[in-house]
């Protein structure tokens, strides 16, 4: 296998991997971060989110179940709407397996003790005072960006999208899948 | 592999001339390429393989390690460029 091949297993591997199988993975992976969210005190409450937050494994699988149903039924009626015929299976597969980077930051949640919010009024300077904590924010964004690169391969690839179609489409999706997401959870939970 | 395009301006080639080895006849003219012939090596590879496997995308899928949606738009875009040709 050359760097190349290697280096798309990172950002696109749904050129090889779709449907039920990248189902299961991606599914595992939303179990575990809920499992290690609930004891790392990391909730991923939204499509793109990820906060420090006092929690319980009820709580942090309820917000992944919501995150994941809303980006998988917004970016299905968004493919409806602009694609070509594709199997549902191959999107949900693909799109669920997009957010496994974040089972890093539940990880990281163990490594870092968020100050709590009366410290950060009195002095938001604490946030960057505390190493552990301003790691584990340094890191949330490529893994935000790497999850988004893979959400946006997942799309391409499981509706057969190209050029212009692909690219506003997938950024709209992305905007009314964290909108409706976040509008699920503060009326549901 | 058979050449179509025109290495000059790019457009496409014709047949002027077809010979037979056995006697030497040759018949020239001006024939169009048949449209599968106008396709890339890579498309005709492809069509190939899509046939052989009885048009099971994943039979095409497995044997390419592939997924299936990836070799859906490779069929998608060979269609594409078979429209093309027609118009």
């Amino acid at each position: 296998m050359n760097a190349e091949k290697s280096f798309e297993w990172i950002y696109n591997p749904f050129t090889r991997l779709a449907g039920w199988t990248a189902l299961g993975l991606g599914l595992l992976a939303a179990l575990l971060m809920a499992g290690f969210g609930a004891y790392s005190q990391v909730v991923f409450d939204g499509v793109i989110d990820v906060h420090f937050q006092s929690t319980d494994l009820v709580n942090t699988l309820s917000l992944v179940g919501i995150s994941l149903a809303s980006l998988i039924v917004v970016f299905w009626l968004a493919g409806l709407i602009v694609a070509k015929p594709f199997r549902f299976i191959d999107l949900a597969g693909t799109l669920t397996l997009a957010k496994a980077p974040f089972l890093i930051m539940a990880l990281t949640g163990f490594l870092a003790t968020p100050p709590d919010m009366e410290s950060i009024l009195n002095n938001p300077m604490v946030i960057v005072q505390d190493p552990g904590f301003l790691g584990v924010l340094i890191l949330s964004l490529p893994v935000m960006v790497w999850s988004i690169v893979l959400m946006h391969n997942a799309y391409k690839v499981s509706c057969g999208l190209k050029g212009s179609t692909l690219t506003i489409s997938f950024i709209i999706a992305l905007f009314v899948a964290e909108a409706v997401s976040k509008l699920l959870i503060y009326n549901i939970l | 592999m058979l050449p179509t395009i025109c290495p000059s301006c790019h457009e496409q080639l014709n047949v002027t001339c077809l010979k037979c080895d056995h006697c030497g006849t040759e018949v020239k003219g001006s024939f169009e390429l048949p449209l599968l012939a106008r396709l890339s090596d890579a498309d005709q590879q492809f069509i190939l393989r899509f046939v052989k496997s009885s048009g099971s995308l994943k039979e095409m899928a497995a044997q390419l390690k592939l997924s299936y949606p990836t070799v859906r738009n490779l069929l998608n875009d060979v269609i594409q460029k078979i429209d093309a040709y027609e118009r």
